[in-house]
């Protein structure tokens, strides 16, 4: 079976991590938000996962669970505030969460 | 085994405490001494934490192959830690911000946060800094949340998770690098494999250890508070509760400063009396970021009309002085950040404690609300603008002699780039003097609104402002005690 | 030189207003429980305070009385290891020069203090006076100002001396800003008054001095090994008698350029703006008149007769001392800078309408002298810019005092709106006219010992430029005598105005400083000698420093 190369991984990763930041900083549903973060996070563990192997080094596979875990956390409390924002202000709409400026 | 458990033994018992604490609060339930006995309870185990540093292994070997260090740095700062957490258990039982019945919550909250922070300090594997990063930082988003009728403190919780997980996603993907690049999760290794590959390497190399560098230093960045990663700083510090702000700005900031100095310096051993680590020329990058944090966090906290606000940019600005002792790299600058931290710790604490403690009585947050404070609350007064002149750094004051430290490891550096650091530096420090000064001014110099409230302040507040306060006082003329710790903890930088 | 811990009497001196400071507090803190009224705590403090300035101006005098004037070592010693990390000692002693300056402090402070007292006549609602307002805190505030004062002259560390430096600092900005004019809008619409006096004074002095604390910093790690208190070795040191040596040794000379500029001459430079600003030079002087206009009385007496000086002071001590080469170096600008001093001063005088103005830039216009005198680096000179320090500190609060007591009546410094005042205030006029004459240097009054000796030392320097700076220095003295008599003119001469027809001539509290300023300054006018005895030894040793051939 071929090997698939490493580099192509790699770009993968970066693509995936791209998208995700592009769709951090642009969108403004809260919602998409959240889940372009995900994509940013999984975009790193595929990289993570690609450089592991190409080491031959299993620590790197141990982070990704790790990275897993803390991501999926990190949702939890993004979607509760979510809810917090939902109560205030009747959407998820993130232009309208701008009570503080300055 | 035993020796690995040993060595983290004040988070262990940290980590019981909290589940101590949501136990506890489950079952006392509704009872009035709810409050009061929680906070007990998470000093007691406050207490015990601080016992077993002295079960600590000595010579502070690399616990759990690795992952942990015991030197002196993280002694310390664990250490500063316990005194925070201390600190914030006890604003968060003496404000009315935080909802009683909802106590329990916030103090293990609290704890969890002290916990990662405790981690932060110690880790050497990238993976390890990580984990306690988000550690750190989720239950502070939820901390920041936590006055969920209070559409500025939800505000304020959200714009920190995105910023922060962003932050976080970012230096992952740094880390991701460096890990390629590298070969190894290990921060010790991964210093001088990168140098030696920078030394040999060709362009593209180089060009990708700077990336990755550049991309980590987002997360340390963002829970500094430096600039370009400030922006939640100001959002995130005037809506959450009081006390979870005070305990932010000295908390977080501090680990983040601890690690920074970590990953920087002794990871990649960058300093300026070494060469380029990693090819990077860190002093100079990091030099530059404390010149743009410092002078922005002075500037847009001049036209701030709510106190919290003007406090988060000051603290801001303070990041920037310690970023100016990390980008020299000496132990003498280390020793510096290590004399700052405590003392920049009372000093912000005290300022907030004092915030809250006119929020409970007038319902503000504003300039023009403390104006002629110091015939309704002569005390309060007072030990605000101790705090407040201490933040600005004058003598006889301690904040004065933190700077002191600071600007003798910048001028002793003696590279013109450090030179021309230490004077936007000092200038700095009298801009600072303008808006620390119009609260001053609003407090002593001006006349009470018509139908001021007194502002009688409770004596458990009163005896902690003077806690803070005292020391302030003191260790602007003798602060042997606090440079020896401080030594110790520089002791293995270089 | 030994410098060992010899005498308690300057440590006495400097920290008797701190056991002042202490009382007051104290009595504030037991007042609950003593049950007393706020009308005896007032009393009280007034009474703290003024028995704290009398002794320690009592204390000035009986070092004076012990001073052996034969030498230029340090005297009345203590001194003692206060930070061993920093190799910082708590290390104060006075030679002719701060010895003077500590004597100076004490009078004036007890001019300041008993001039706080409460106004003597009938009080108006619509202008409280400053003095029955928040009593104690003004006199710790005060007394907490004398210490800072009294510590700076008597620092012989360097660290100490700057923690002393900004100690005075916060008292003045609290002082000027609560016990100040009422904030008010001026007819272009910009803000002034008390708090914005205070808030300037405070930024710019406050930027002198962290310029200052680069310099010290700099220092430090270029200065050579010493021996401290306990007899300890020490790689590098903040105190000033071996600061002085290694510097004569050549030490800085050889330390590293900073910014591609030589060590000496950048510290040099920073050191020198720190103190200038409070000097004040020009162009650093624009906090003066606002702090001045709107002080309160006593507060503008302490400024100008005190805090004006330990600028000049600085510069002797610091830059002087121990960077000779530096002032060598530097001596054309600081000449330049101080006659534009001294003539743009009294240009601007003439044209103010505000008393107490005038009277400040005419502070501006003789610190001038001190910075000429300091340039020119002669015997005589340089004991005319210390003369001219120490004879300006009794005259201008002599003027000062003055426009308060017209102030204090009238509410009001318009000179316009005055006129033919002679008539009801003789005694005033009196006292004016002679305050007038002493600042303007008539001879046979204090200005003018130090003013002519300022001349001749000037004109007697090395370098030619001095000769053009003397001429058009003594040309702006008619300046000076004119904007002076002019003023007379308008206040006191002329027709009188029966606006004026209620107010009535001076009350015991004012001559009480009056009068003993007035004989201060007939006597040091006519009898310099015991002046010049106690300074002598000290400006011979800093000239002996010099660089063969410059001392004329």
């Amino acid at each position: 079976m071929m090997d698939v190369p490493v580099s192509w991984y790699l770009i993968l990763a970066v693509t995936l991590f791209g998208i995700g930041t592009v769709g951090v900083l642009t969108r403004r549903n809260l919602l998409v938000v959240l889940m372009s973060l995900e994509i940013m996070l999984n975009g790193v563990n595929l990289a993570i996962l690609a450089f592991a192997r190409h080491h031959g080094d299993a620590q790197g596979q141990a982070a990704v669970f790790i990275v897993m875990a803390v991501a999926a956390a990190e949702v939890a409390v993004g979607l509760a505030l979510a809810i917090a924002l939902f109560r205030h202000e009747g959407s998820v709409d993130l232009d309208r969460a701008t009570r503080m400026k300055g | 085994m035993l020796t690995n458990l040993l060595a983290i033994g004040p988070e262990l018992v940290l980590t019981l405490t909290v589940v101590l604490v949501l136990i506890a609060d489950l079952v006392i339930g509704d009872r009035p001494a709810r409050r009061g006995s929680l906070a007990v309870l998470s000093f007691a185990g406050l207490a015990a934490a601080a016992a077993t540093f002295f079960l600590l292994p000595d010579g502070g070997p690399a616990a759990f192959g690795g992952l942990v260090s015991g030197d002196g740095l993280g002694v310390f700062f664990r250490g500063l830690f316990l005194v925070a957490a201390f600190f914030g258990v006890a604003f968060g039982a003496l404000s009315d911000e935080i909802p009683v019945e909802r106590f329990g919550e916030y103090a293990a909250m609290l704890l969890a946060t002290t916990l990662g922070m405790s981690f932060l300090v110690q880790s050497q594997n990238l993976l390890m800094i990580l984990l306690s990063l988000e550690l750190v930082s989720l239950p502070s988003y939820v901390l920041a949340g936590f006055r969920r009728g209070d559409s500025r403190s939800s505000e304020a919780a959200l714009k920190y998770v995105l910023y922060g997980a962003a932050a976080s996603g970012l230096m992952l993907y740094g880390f991701s690098l460096l890990y390629g690049m590298a070969g190894t999760l290990d921060l010790s290794a991964i210093g001088p494999a990168l140098n030696a590959k920078a030394a040999g390497g060709s362009v593209g190399i180089r060009a990708g250890i700077a990336l990755a560098a550049l991309l980590s230093l987002a997360g340390f960045g963002y829970k500094v508070a430096a600039v370009p990663f400030h922006q939640w700083c100001p959002d995130v510090y005037e809506g959450a509760p009081t006390p979870v702000t005070a305990f932010l700005s000295v908390g977080p900031k501090a680990a983040g400063v601890a690690a920074l100095i970590r990953f920087v310096v002794i990871g990649f051993g960058a300093s300026v009396a070494t060469p380029p680590a990693g090819g990077l020329p860190w002093p100079v990058l990091l030099g530059v970021l404390a010149m743009a944090t410092m002078t922005l966090g002075n500037l847009a906290a001049i036209p701030q009309d709510n106190v919290k606000r003007l406090l988060a940019y000051s603290s801001i600005a303070h990041a920037g002085y310690l970023l100016m002792g990390i980008a020299v790299g000496t132990p003498d600058a280390v020793q510096a950040v290590a004399v700052y931290l405590p003392i920049y710790l009372l000093m912000n604490l005290g300022a907030f404690l004092a915030v809250m403690a006119v929020r409970a009585k007038t319902g503000s947050e504003t300039i023009a609300d403390y104006r002629g404070l110091v015939a309704r609350s002569p005390a309060l007064s007072i030990a605000l603008a101790i705090f407040l002149f201490s933040l600005t750094g004058l003598p006889p004051l301690a904040g004065f002699i933190g700077k002191f430290y600071l600007f003798a490891a910048v001028v002793k550096a003696g590279t013109p780039f450090f030179y021309v650091l230490a004077i936007v530096g000092v200038l700095n420090s009298v801009v600072s003097l303008f808006y620390y000064a119009r609260l001053v001014k609003a407090m002593f110099l001006e006349a009470s609104p018509d139908g001021a409230p007194a502002v009688l302040v409770p004596v458990p507040v009163g005896l902690l402002l003077a806690i803070l306060a005292i020391p302030t006082l003191v260790l602007g003329l003798w602060w042997s005690p606090l440079a020896d710790l401080a030594a110790r903890a520089a002791g293995i930088v270089g | 030189m030994d410098l060992t811990t010899n005498s308690m009497l300057l440590t006495w001196t400097v920290f008797t207003p701190a056991i002042g400071l202490t009382a007051i507090l104290a009595l504030l803190a037991l007042r609950p429980l003593l049950r007393l009224s706020q009308q005896a705590v007032d009393e009280a403090s007034r009474a703290i305070g003024l028995m704290a300035s009398l002794a320690a101006a009592a204390l000035g005098i009986a070092l004076w009385a012990d001073f052996d004037s034969g030498t230029s070592n340090l005297q009345f010693i203590h001194r003692f290891v206060w930070m061993k990390s920093w190799n910082i000692e708590f290390f104060i002693g006075v030679d002719g020069l701060s010895l003077s300056m500590v004597v100076l402090t004490g009078v004036v402070f007890l001019a300041g203090a008993i001039a706080s007292l409460p106004w003597w006549g009938r009080l108006d609602d619509h202008h409280p006076h400053f003095s029955k307002k928040r009593v104690p805190a003004y006199w710790i505030l005060f007394l907490l100002l004398e210490m800072g004062v009294l510590g700076t002259f008597a620092s012989q560390d360097f660290f100490l001396f700057y923690v002393f430096w900004e100690v005075m600092l916060l008292p003045m900005y609290f002082l000027i800003g609560i016990w100040g004019a009422p904030t008010r809008k001026d007819p272009d619409g910009r803000t002034r008054g008390g708090p914005y006096a205070a808030i300037k004074f405070f930024l710019y002095t406050l930027a002198g001095s962290v310029l200052m604390l680069l310099a010290l910093i700099a220092v430090y790690y270029a200065s050579g090994p010493a021996t401290l208190a306990d007899g300890s070795q020490a790689q590098h040191t903040f105190n000033l008698v071996h600061l002085t040596r290694q510097a004569h040794d050549g030490i800085f000379v050889k330390a590293g350029a900073i910014l591609g500029i030589p060590f000496v001459h950048i510290v040099f430079v920073a050191m020198f703006l720190g103190f200038a600003i409070k000097v004040p030079m020009f162009p650093f002087h624009t906090w003066l008149p606002d702090a001045h206009v709107d002080a309160p009385t006593p507060i503008s007496v302490i400024l100008a007769g005190i805090l004006l000086k330990t600028g000049m002071y600085g510069m002797f001590r610091f830059n002087l001392q121990i960077f000779p080469t530096g002032v060598v170096w530097a001596a054309w600008a600081i000449g330049i800078l101080g006659v534009i001093n001294i003539v743009y001063g009294a240009f601007v005088c003439m044209a103010q309408k505000d008393l107490k103005k005038l009277i400040a830039y005419s502070s501006v216009s003789h610190m001038g002298f001190c910075l000429l005198g300091l340039a020119a680096l002669t015997p005589q000179a340089l004991t005319g810019s210390v003369y001219q320090m120490i004879s300006h500190g009794i005259v201008s609060p002599m003027l000062f005092l003055l426009a308060g007591v017209v102030y204090d009546r009238a509410h009001t410094r318009d000179i316009e709106g005055f006129g033919g005042l002679a008539q009801k205030m003789p005694e005033y006029t009196a006292l004016t006219g002679f305050a007038f004459m002493a600042s303007l240097g008539l001879p046979g009054l204090a200005g003018f010992v130090g003013e002519v000796l300022v001349f001749l030392g000037a004109f007697a320097a090395q370098d030619g430029i001095f000769r053009v700076l003397v001429a058009i220095s003594a040309l702006s003295v008619i300046v000076t005598a004119g904007y002076y008599l002019w003023t007379m003119q308008r206040i006191f001469l002329g027709p009188f105005n029966h606006r004026w027809e209620h107010l009535h001539d001076m009350n015991w509290r004012e001559r009480l400083t009056l009068y003993p300023l007035a004989v201060l300054t007939v006597i040091m006018g006519v009898w310099p000698l015991p002046v010049f005895d106690m300074i002598r030894e000290t400006l011979n040793t800093l000239l002996a420093s010099m660089p063969a051939g410059i001392a004329g």
